[in-house]
Protein backbone atom coordinates (compact mmCIF):
# COMPACT_ATOMS: atom_id res chain seq x y z
CA UNK A 1 0.00 0.00 0.00
CA UNK A 2 2.76 2.38 0.89
CA UNK A 3 4.45 2.28 -2.49
CA UNK A 4 1.36 3.09 -4.46
CA UNK A 5 2.02 6.80 -4.67
CA UNK A 6 5.61 6.87 -5.76
CA UNK A 7 7.23 9.94 -4.33
CA UNK A 8 7.72 12.51 -7.06
CA UNK A 9 10.87 13.64 -5.32
CA UNK A 10 12.87 10.79 -6.87
CA UNK A 11 15.92 12.09 -8.71
CA UNK A 12 15.02 12.86 -12.29
CA UNK A 13 11.28 12.52 -11.66
CA UNK A 14 9.20 15.20 -13.37
CA UNK A 15 7.10 17.60 -11.32
CA UNK A 16 3.36 17.02 -11.03
CA UNK A 17 2.39 19.50 -13.71
CA UNK A 18 5.13 18.51 -16.13
CA UNK A 19 3.91 14.92 -15.92
CA UNK A 20 0.28 15.96 -16.39
CA UNK A 21 1.24 18.02 -19.40
CA UNK A 22 3.18 15.13 -20.89
CA UNK A 23 0.23 12.71 -20.67
CA UNK A 24 -2.28 15.25 -21.98
CA UNK A 25 0.10 16.07 -24.82
CA UNK A 26 0.49 12.37 -25.61
CA UNK A 27 -3.31 11.93 -25.78
CA UNK A 28 -3.70 14.95 -28.03
CA UNK A 29 -0.92 13.72 -30.32
CA UNK A 30 -2.56 10.30 -30.64
CA UNK A 31 -5.84 12.00 -31.48
CA UNK A 32 -4.11 14.28 -33.97
CA UNK A 33 -2.76 11.24 -35.80
CA UNK A 34 -5.76 8.93 -35.66
CA UNK A 35 -8.67 11.44 -35.42
CA UNK A 36 -10.73 8.52 -34.18
CA UNK A 37 -12.14 9.57 -30.82
CA UNK A 38 -13.73 12.84 -31.90
CA UNK A 39 -15.07 11.53 -35.21
CA UNK A 40 -16.56 8.53 -33.41
CA UNK A 41 -18.24 10.79 -30.87
CA UNK A 42 -19.62 13.15 -33.52
CA UNK A 43 -20.95 10.33 -35.68
CA UNK A 44 -22.52 8.64 -32.69
CA UNK A 45 -24.19 11.90 -31.64
CA UNK A 46 -25.57 12.41 -35.14
CA UNK A 47 -27.06 8.94 -35.15
CA UNK A 48 -28.55 9.53 -31.69
CA UNK A 49 -30.14 12.85 -32.70
CA UNK A 50 -31.64 11.35 -35.84
CA UNK A 51 -32.93 8.42 -33.83
CA UNK A 52 -34.61 10.67 -31.28
CA UNK A 53 -36.17 12.65 -34.08
CA UNK A 54 -37.56 9.42 -35.38
CA UNK A 55 -39.04 8.72 -31.95
CA UNK A 56 -40.70 12.12 -31.98
CA UNK A 57 -42.19 11.28 -35.38
CA UNK A 58 -40.55 14.33 -36.89
CA UNK A 59 -42.84 16.52 -34.81
CA UNK A 60 -40.81 19.72 -34.83
CA UNK A 61 -42.68 21.41 -31.99
CA UNK A 62 -42.16 18.40 -29.71
CA UNK A 63 -38.55 18.05 -30.78
CA UNK A 64 -37.85 21.70 -29.98
CA UNK A 65 -39.38 21.31 -26.53
CA UNK A 66 -37.15 18.42 -25.62
CA UNK A 67 -34.03 19.77 -27.38
CA UNK A 68 -32.35 20.67 -24.10
CA UNK A 69 -32.78 17.24 -22.58
CA UNK A 70 -31.81 15.67 -25.86
CA UNK A 71 -28.57 17.67 -25.92
CA UNK A 72 -27.59 16.40 -22.48
CA UNK A 73 -28.59 12.82 -23.27
CA UNK A 74 -26.51 12.92 -26.43
CA UNK A 75 -23.50 14.31 -24.56
CA UNK A 76 -23.81 11.55 -21.95
CA UNK A 77 -24.05 8.81 -24.54
CA UNK A 78 -21.27 10.10 -26.77
CA UNK A 79 -19.15 10.91 -23.72
CA UNK A 80 -18.91 7.25 -22.76
CA UNK A 81 -17.31 6.58 -26.14
CA UNK A 82 -14.65 9.20 -25.52
CA UNK A 83 -14.02 7.94 -22.00
CA UNK A 84 -13.85 4.35 -23.05
CA UNK A 85 -11.55 4.96 -25.98
CA UNK A 86 -9.18 7.16 -24.07
CA UNK A 87 -8.81 4.68 -21.22
CA UNK A 88 -9.07 1.40 -23.11
CA UNK A 89 -6.31 2.67 -25.38
CA UNK A 90 -3.95 2.45 -22.41
CA UNK A 91 -5.07 -1.11 -21.63
CA UNK A 92 -4.28 -2.27 -25.17
CA UNK A 93 -0.64 -3.24 -25.56
CA UNK A 94 -0.25 -2.76 -21.78
CA UNK A 95 0.54 0.92 -22.33
CA UNK A 96 -0.88 1.58 -18.88
CA UNK A 97 1.91 -0.50 -17.32
CA UNK A 98 4.53 1.81 -18.80
CA UNK A 99 2.77 4.80 -17.28
CA UNK A 100 2.44 3.03 -13.94
CA UNK A 101 6.15 2.19 -13.87
CA UNK A 102 7.09 5.81 -14.56
CA UNK A 103 8.27 7.62 -11.43
CA UNK A 104 5.17 9.79 -11.22
CA UNK A 105 2.37 10.18 -8.72
CA UNK A 106 -0.62 8.12 -9.89
CA UNK A 107 -2.95 11.01 -9.38
CA UNK A 108 -1.12 12.59 -12.30
CA UNK A 109 -2.79 10.02 -14.55
CA UNK A 110 -6.19 10.98 -13.17
CA UNK A 111 -5.71 14.71 -13.67
CA UNK A 112 -4.26 14.22 -17.14
CA UNK A 113 -7.05 11.89 -18.27
CA UNK A 114 -9.72 14.25 -16.93
CA UNK A 115 -8.15 17.12 -18.85
CA UNK A 116 -7.74 15.29 -22.14
CA UNK A 117 -11.19 13.67 -22.17
CA UNK A 118 -12.76 16.99 -21.12
CA UNK A 119 -11.06 18.65 -24.07
CA UNK A 120 -12.45 16.04 -26.48
CA UNK A 121 -15.93 16.31 -24.99
CA UNK A 122 -15.84 20.13 -25.12
CA UNK A 123 -14.93 19.99 -28.80
CA UNK A 124 -17.84 17.61 -29.36
CA UNK A 125 -20.16 19.96 -27.47
CA UNK A 126 -19.22 22.93 -29.64
CA UNK A 127 -20.10 20.88 -32.71
CA UNK A 128 -23.29 19.58 -31.04
CA UNK A 129 -24.45 23.04 -29.96
CA UNK A 130 -23.96 24.26 -33.49
CA UNK A 131 -25.96 21.30 -34.81
CA UNK A 132 -28.75 21.85 -32.29
CA UNK A 133 -29.05 25.52 -33.21
CA UNK A 134 -29.44 24.49 -36.83
CA UNK A 135 -31.77 21.54 -36.27
CA UNK A 136 -33.96 22.80 -33.45
CA UNK A 137 -33.68 26.57 -33.82
CA UNK A 138 -33.08 27.07 -30.10
CA UNK A 139 -30.70 29.69 -28.67
CA UNK A 140 -28.00 27.26 -27.47
CA UNK A 141 -25.17 29.40 -28.82
CA UNK A 142 -24.76 31.67 -25.78
CA UNK A 143 -21.69 32.14 -23.59
CA UNK A 144 -23.71 31.27 -20.48
CA UNK A 145 -25.01 28.00 -21.96
CA UNK A 146 -21.54 27.02 -23.14
CA UNK A 147 -20.20 27.81 -19.67
CA UNK A 148 -22.80 25.57 -18.00
CA UNK A 149 -22.04 22.83 -20.53
CA UNK A 150 -18.35 23.11 -19.70
CA UNK A 151 -18.99 22.90 -15.96
CA UNK A 152 -21.22 19.88 -16.45
CA UNK A 153 -18.60 18.23 -18.63
CA UNK A 154 -15.86 18.58 -16.03
CA UNK A 155 -17.96 16.80 -13.40
CA UNK A 156 -19.10 14.16 -15.86
CA UNK A 157 -15.59 13.35 -17.02
CA UNK A 158 -14.19 13.49 -13.48
CA UNK A 159 -16.65 10.76 -12.46
CA UNK A 160 -16.26 9.00 -15.80
CA UNK A 161 -12.50 8.52 -15.60
CA UNK A 162 -12.77 6.69 -12.26
CA UNK A 163 -15.76 4.57 -13.27
CA UNK A 164 -14.39 3.74 -16.72
CA UNK A 165 -10.99 2.76 -15.34
CA UNK A 166 -12.77 0.32 -13.03
CA UNK A 167 -15.27 -0.94 -15.61
CA UNK A 168 -12.61 -1.87 -18.18
CA UNK A 169 -10.83 -3.97 -15.56
CA UNK A 170 -13.93 -6.09 -14.91
CA UNK A 171 -15.26 -9.15 -16.68
CA UNK A 172 -18.11 -7.34 -18.43
CA UNK A 173 -15.83 -4.45 -19.44
CA UNK A 174 -17.57 -1.62 -21.28
CA UNK A 175 -21.04 -3.16 -20.92
CA UNK A 176 -20.95 -2.15 -17.29
CA UNK A 177 -19.94 1.45 -18.00
CA UNK A 178 -23.32 3.11 -18.71
CA UNK A 179 -25.02 1.24 -15.85
CA UNK A 180 -22.43 2.48 -13.38
CA UNK A 181 -21.75 5.91 -14.80
CA UNK A 182 -25.13 7.38 -15.78
CA UNK A 183 -26.82 7.12 -12.35
CA UNK A 184 -23.71 8.58 -10.68
CA UNK A 185 -23.69 11.66 -12.91
CA UNK A 186 -27.45 12.26 -13.05
CA UNK A 187 -27.45 14.43 -9.89
CA UNK A 188 -25.07 16.67 -11.84
CA UNK A 189 -26.97 16.63 -15.13
CA UNK A 190 -30.32 17.38 -13.46
CA UNK A 191 -29.42 20.89 -12.16
CA UNK A 192 -27.25 21.60 -15.21
CA UNK A 193 -30.15 20.83 -17.55
CA UNK A 194 -32.48 23.01 -15.46
CA UNK A 195 -29.97 25.88 -15.72
CA UNK A 196 -29.72 25.54 -19.51
CA UNK A 197 -33.51 25.31 -19.76
CA UNK A 198 -33.72 28.74 -18.09
CA UNK A 199 -31.72 30.22 -20.96
CA UNK A 200 -33.97 28.57 -23.54
CA UNK A 201 -36.88 30.73 -22.42
CA UNK A 202 -35.06 33.90 -23.40
CA UNK A 203 -35.52 35.46 -19.98
CA UNK A 204 -33.50 33.43 -17.49
CA UNK A 205 -34.53 33.76 -13.87
CA UNK A 206 -31.18 34.55 -12.27
CA UNK A 207 -31.89 33.16 -8.78
CA UNK A 208 -32.75 29.81 -10.32
CA UNK A 209 -29.65 29.89 -12.53
CA UNK A 210 -27.28 30.69 -9.66
CA UNK A 211 -28.78 28.03 -7.38
CA UNK A 212 -28.57 25.29 -10.01
CA UNK A 213 -25.10 26.31 -11.19
CA UNK A 214 -23.86 26.27 -7.61
CA UNK A 215 -25.17 22.69 -7.34
CA UNK A 216 -23.20 21.81 -10.47
CA UNK A 217 -20.10 23.44 -9.00
CA UNK A 218 -20.55 21.60 -5.71
CA UNK A 219 -20.78 18.27 -7.55
CA UNK A 220 -17.69 19.11 -9.61
CA UNK A 221 -15.62 19.87 -6.53
CA UNK A 222 -16.83 16.78 -4.64
CA UNK A 223 -16.22 14.38 -7.49
CA UNK A 224 -12.83 15.87 -8.38
CA UNK A 225 -11.70 15.56 -4.77
CA UNK A 226 -13.02 11.99 -4.45
CA UNK A 227 -11.54 10.95 -7.79
CA UNK A 228 -8.20 12.56 -7.04
CA UNK A 229 -7.91 10.72 -3.75
CA UNK A 230 -9.34 7.37 -4.90
CA UNK A 231 -7.71 7.04 -8.31
CA UNK A 232 -4.40 5.52 -7.12
CA UNK A 233 -6.43 2.59 -5.76
CA UNK A 234 -8.20 2.12 -9.10
CA UNK A 235 -5.03 1.46 -11.07
CA UNK A 236 -3.18 -0.43 -8.34
CA UNK A 237 -1.80 -3.63 -9.81
CA UNK B 1 -12.15 -8.97 18.51
CA UNK B 2 -15.56 -7.48 18.06
CA UNK B 3 -16.19 -9.31 14.84
CA UNK B 4 -15.47 -12.88 15.92
CA UNK B 5 -18.31 -15.34 15.48
CA UNK B 6 -19.21 -16.53 19.03
CA UNK B 7 -19.26 -12.94 20.24
CA UNK B 8 -21.41 -12.05 17.27
CA UNK B 9 -23.92 -14.80 17.97
CA UNK B 10 -24.67 -13.18 21.31
CA UNK B 11 -25.02 -9.66 19.87
CA UNK B 12 -27.24 -10.95 17.11
CA UNK B 13 -29.56 -12.73 19.53
CA UNK B 14 -29.95 -9.67 21.76
CA UNK B 15 -30.52 -7.35 18.83
CA UNK B 16 -33.08 -9.66 17.24
CA UNK B 17 -35.24 -9.70 20.34
CA UNK B 18 -34.79 -5.98 20.95
CA UNK B 19 -35.75 -5.15 17.37
CA UNK B 20 -38.88 -7.29 17.48
CA UNK B 21 -40.04 -5.81 20.78
CA UNK B 22 -39.38 -2.26 19.63
CA UNK B 23 -41.20 -2.87 16.36
CA UNK B 24 -44.30 -4.09 18.19
CA UNK B 25 -44.23 -1.12 20.57
CA UNK B 26 -43.66 1.24 17.67
CA UNK B 27 -46.69 -0.04 15.80
CA UNK B 28 -48.83 0.46 18.89
CA UNK B 29 -47.41 3.96 19.41
CA UNK B 30 -47.95 4.99 15.78
CA UNK B 31 -51.56 3.79 15.67
CA UNK B 32 -52.81 4.53 19.18
CA UNK B 33 -50.57 7.10 20.87
CA UNK B 34 -49.93 9.50 17.98
CA UNK B 35 -52.80 11.93 17.40
CA UNK B 36 -54.72 11.94 14.13
CA UNK B 37 -53.51 14.71 11.88
CA UNK B 38 -56.12 17.42 11.30
CA UNK B 39 -56.13 17.85 7.53
CA UNK B 40 -54.90 14.50 6.28
CA UNK B 41 -56.28 12.18 8.89
CA UNK B 42 -54.93 8.69 9.39
CA UNK B 43 -52.94 8.69 6.16
CA UNK B 44 -50.40 10.88 7.90
CA UNK B 45 -49.36 7.93 10.08
CA UNK B 46 -47.41 6.56 7.12
CA UNK B 47 -45.12 9.52 7.68
CA UNK B 48 -43.56 7.82 10.75
CA UNK B 49 -42.53 4.80 8.70
CA UNK B 50 -41.48 6.95 5.77
CA UNK B 51 -39.15 9.19 7.79
CA UNK B 52 -37.86 6.37 9.97
CA UNK B 53 -36.83 4.22 7.02
CA UNK B 54 -35.45 7.18 5.06
CA UNK B 55 -33.24 8.01 8.04
CA UNK B 56 -31.96 4.44 8.21
CA UNK B 57 -31.27 4.49 4.46
CA UNK B 58 -29.03 7.53 4.87
CA UNK B 59 -27.28 5.98 7.88
CA UNK B 60 -26.73 2.69 6.03
CA UNK B 61 -25.10 4.40 3.06
CA UNK B 62 -23.00 6.52 5.38
CA UNK B 63 -21.80 3.38 7.18
CA UNK B 64 -20.95 1.89 3.77
CA UNK B 65 -18.97 5.04 2.95
CA UNK B 66 -16.99 4.78 6.20
CA UNK B 67 -16.39 1.06 5.61
CA UNK B 68 -15.14 1.91 2.11
CA UNK B 69 -12.66 4.47 3.44
CA UNK B 70 -11.38 2.01 6.04
CA UNK B 71 -11.05 -0.71 3.41
CA UNK B 72 -8.90 1.49 1.21
CA UNK B 73 -6.71 2.41 4.16
CA UNK B 74 -6.31 -1.19 5.20
CA UNK B 75 -7.84 -3.91 2.99
CA UNK B 76 -9.44 -6.28 5.48
CA UNK B 77 -12.36 -8.56 4.68
CA UNK B 78 -14.43 -7.25 7.60
CA UNK B 79 -14.68 -3.77 6.07
CA UNK B 80 -15.79 -5.23 2.76
CA UNK B 81 -18.41 -7.35 4.52
CA UNK B 82 -19.63 -4.34 6.49
CA UNK B 83 -19.91 -2.25 3.31
CA UNK B 84 -21.73 -4.97 1.38
CA UNK B 85 -24.18 -5.66 4.21
CA UNK B 86 -24.89 -2.00 4.76
CA UNK B 87 -25.54 -1.22 1.11
CA UNK B 88 -27.86 -4.21 0.84
CA UNK B 89 -29.92 -3.13 3.84
CA UNK B 90 -29.82 0.52 2.79
CA UNK B 91 -31.28 -0.40 -0.55
CA UNK B 92 -34.11 -2.32 1.11
CA UNK B 93 -34.90 0.62 3.39
CA UNK B 94 -34.78 3.04 0.49
CA UNK B 95 -37.31 0.86 -1.30
CA UNK B 96 -39.57 0.84 1.78
CA UNK B 97 -39.28 4.64 2.01
CA UNK B 98 -40.29 5.05 -1.61
CA UNK B 99 -43.17 2.62 -1.33
CA UNK B 100 -44.47 4.27 1.86
CA UNK B 101 -44.09 7.71 0.28
CA UNK B 102 -45.98 6.55 -2.76
CA UNK B 103 -48.87 5.29 -0.66
CA UNK B 104 -48.96 8.66 1.12
CA UNK B 105 -48.66 10.54 -2.18
CA UNK B 106 -51.75 8.96 -3.63
CA UNK B 107 -54.20 10.73 -1.26
CA UNK B 108 -52.00 13.79 -0.64
CA UNK B 109 -50.92 14.63 -4.20
CA UNK B 110 -53.53 12.54 -5.96
CA UNK B 111 -50.83 10.54 -7.73
CA UNK B 112 -48.56 7.62 -6.86
CA UNK B 113 -45.54 9.19 -8.43
CA UNK B 114 -44.23 12.59 -9.55
CA UNK B 115 -40.99 13.36 -11.33
CA UNK B 116 -40.14 16.15 -8.92
CA UNK B 117 -36.42 16.74 -8.19
CA UNK B 118 -36.53 14.95 -4.86
CA UNK B 119 -38.27 11.85 -6.13
CA UNK B 120 -36.03 11.81 -9.19
CA UNK B 121 -32.90 12.06 -7.06
CA UNK B 122 -34.07 9.24 -4.79
CA UNK B 123 -34.67 7.06 -7.84
CA UNK B 124 -31.17 7.92 -9.02
CA UNK B 125 -29.72 7.02 -5.62
CA UNK B 126 -31.57 3.71 -5.79
CA UNK B 127 -30.08 3.00 -9.22
CA UNK B 128 -26.59 3.98 -8.05
CA UNK B 129 -26.67 1.54 -5.16
CA UNK B 130 -28.32 -1.20 -7.20
CA UNK B 131 -25.45 -0.90 -9.69
CA UNK B 132 -23.07 -1.59 -6.79
CA UNK B 133 -24.06 -5.25 -6.98
CA UNK B 134 -23.51 -5.29 -10.73
CA UNK B 135 -19.98 -4.05 -10.16
CA UNK B 136 -19.33 -6.65 -7.48
CA UNK B 137 -20.69 -9.40 -9.69
CA UNK B 138 -18.38 -8.44 -12.53
CA UNK B 139 -15.14 -8.82 -10.56
CA UNK B 140 -13.90 -12.29 -9.72
CA UNK B 141 -10.78 -11.55 -7.70
CA UNK B 142 -11.82 -10.97 -4.07
CA UNK B 143 -9.17 -8.34 -3.36
CA UNK B 144 -10.04 -6.36 -6.48
CA UNK B 145 -13.76 -6.73 -5.80
CA UNK B 146 -13.37 -5.27 -2.34
CA UNK B 147 -11.20 -2.42 -3.61
CA UNK B 148 -13.54 -1.48 -6.47
CA UNK B 149 -16.61 -1.77 -4.26
CA UNK B 150 -14.97 0.54 -1.70
CA UNK B 151 -14.10 3.15 -4.35
CA UNK B 152 -17.56 2.94 -5.86
CA UNK B 153 -19.33 3.31 -2.54
CA UNK B 154 -17.25 6.40 -1.70
CA UNK B 155 -18.09 8.04 -5.02
CA UNK B 156 -21.76 7.10 -4.88
CA UNK B 157 -22.21 8.84 -1.54
CA UNK B 158 -21.96 12.08 -3.52
CA UNK B 159 -25.41 11.15 -4.88
CA UNK B 160 -26.79 11.14 -1.34
CA UNK B 161 -25.14 14.48 -0.55
CA UNK B 162 -26.50 15.97 -3.77
CA UNK B 163 -29.99 14.61 -3.07
CA UNK B 164 -29.87 16.20 0.38
CA UNK B 165 -28.61 19.57 -0.88
CA UNK B 166 -30.59 19.74 -4.13
CA UNK B 167 -33.99 19.47 -2.54
CA UNK B 168 -33.16 22.43 -0.35
CA UNK B 169 -32.19 24.50 -3.38
CA UNK B 170 -34.60 23.42 -6.10
CA UNK B 171 -38.33 23.99 -5.97
CA UNK B 172 -40.15 20.86 -4.94
CA UNK B 173 -43.59 19.70 -3.90
CA UNK B 174 -42.12 17.31 -1.33
CA UNK B 175 -42.16 18.63 2.26
CA UNK B 176 -38.80 19.28 3.90
CA UNK B 177 -38.76 18.08 7.50
CA UNK B 178 -35.20 18.74 8.66
CA UNK B 179 -33.33 21.97 8.01
CA UNK B 180 -35.78 23.46 5.55
CA UNK B 181 -35.34 27.09 4.60
CA UNK B 182 -38.16 29.60 5.07
CA UNK B 183 -38.94 29.20 1.39
CA UNK B 184 -39.48 25.46 1.59
CA UNK B 185 -40.96 25.41 5.10
CA UNK B 186 -44.44 25.85 3.72
CA UNK B 187 -44.16 22.31 2.41
CA UNK B 188 -43.40 21.04 5.89
CA UNK B 189 -46.58 22.63 7.15
CA UNK B 190 -48.44 20.36 4.78
CA UNK B 191 -47.22 17.18 6.43
CA UNK B 192 -46.64 18.32 9.96
CA UNK B 193 -48.72 21.35 10.68
CA UNK B 194 -49.02 20.46 14.29
CA UNK B 195 -45.30 20.47 14.93
CA UNK B 196 -45.72 24.17 15.74
CA UNK B 197 -46.42 23.60 19.42
CA UNK B 198 -48.85 22.19 21.93
CA UNK B 199 -49.39 18.76 23.42
CA UNK B 200 -50.50 17.05 20.20
CA UNK B 201 -47.41 18.10 18.31
CA UNK B 202 -45.24 16.89 21.18
CA UNK B 203 -46.89 13.49 20.87
CA UNK B 204 -46.20 13.49 17.15
CA UNK B 205 -42.59 14.40 17.79
CA UNK B 206 -42.21 11.60 20.33
CA UNK B 207 -43.74 9.09 17.92
CA UNK B 208 -41.32 10.17 15.24
CA UNK B 209 -38.41 9.79 17.66
CA UNK B 210 -39.67 6.34 18.66
CA UNK B 211 -39.95 5.33 15.01
CA UNK B 212 -36.46 6.52 14.23
CA UNK B 213 -34.98 4.62 17.16
CA UNK B 214 -36.93 1.48 16.25
CA UNK B 215 -35.79 1.47 12.65
CA UNK B 216 -32.21 2.17 13.68
CA UNK B 217 -32.27 -0.89 15.98
CA UNK B 218 -33.84 -2.98 13.21
CA UNK B 219 -31.05 -1.80 10.92
CA UNK B 220 -28.39 -2.82 13.46
CA UNK B 221 -29.99 -6.22 14.02
CA UNK B 222 -30.21 -6.79 10.31
CA UNK B 223 -26.66 -5.61 9.76
CA UNK B 224 -25.21 -8.01 12.32
CA UNK B 225 -27.30 -10.90 11.00
CA UNK B 226 -26.16 -10.17 7.48
CA UNK B 227 -22.50 -9.89 8.48
CA UNK B 228 -22.69 -13.09 10.47
CA UNK B 229 -24.19 -14.81 7.45
CA UNK B 230 -21.33 -13.56 5.28
CA UNK B 231 -18.74 -14.86 7.74
CA UNK B 232 -20.41 -18.27 7.80
CA UNK B 233 -20.45 -18.26 4.01
CA UNK B 234 -16.76 -17.36 3.83
CA UNK B 235 -15.96 -20.04 6.38
CA UNK B 236 -17.86 -22.68 4.40
CA UNK B 237 -15.98 -21.61 1.28
CA UNK B 238 -12.60 -21.96 2.95
CA UNK B 239 -13.62 -25.35 4.43
CA UNK B 240 -14.65 -26.53 0.97
CA UNK B 241 -11.26 -25.53 -0.42
CA UNK B 242 -9.53 -27.41 2.40
CA UNK B 243 -11.57 -30.55 1.75
CA UNK B 244 -10.89 -30.39 -1.96
CA UNK B 245 -7.15 -29.96 -1.48
CA UNK B 246 -7.07 -32.84 0.97
CA UNK B 247 -9.00 -35.10 -1.40
CA UNK B 248 -6.57 -34.21 -4.14
CA UNK B 249 -3.77 -35.35 -1.88
CA UNK B 250 -2.45 -31.86 -1.28
CA UNK B 251 -2.85 -32.28 2.46
CA UNK B 252 -2.87 -29.46 4.92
Amino acid sequence: MSEQSVSPSLPGAPSFFTAVKAIVWKDLRIEQHTRQTLSLMVMYSLVTVVMFNFALEANLAAARDVANGLLWATILLAGTLGLHRSLALEQDNQAIDAILIAPIDRRVIYVAKVISVTLFTLLLEIILVFMFVVFFNKPFWQPAVLFILALGTIGYVAAGVVITSMAIQTRSREVLLPILLFPIVLPLILPAAIAVAEYMTGQPEMTRVTSTVSLVLAYDLLILAAGFIAYPYVVES
Amino acid sequence: MFFTLPRMNKIVRVLNILALVLLLINIIVVFFYAPTERTMGNVQRIFYFHVGTAWVGAIAFFVALVAGIFYLRKPQVKWDTLGLSSVEIGLVFLTITTAAGSVWGRPAWNTWWLWSPRLTLITIAWLVYAAYFMLRGAVEDAEKRGRFAAIYVIISFITIIMAYVSIRVLRDIHPVVFGGTADTAQGAAEGLQEFEGGLESMRMGLTLLMSTITFTVIYLAWLFNRMRLQYLKDEVDSLKIRVVTRLQGGGT
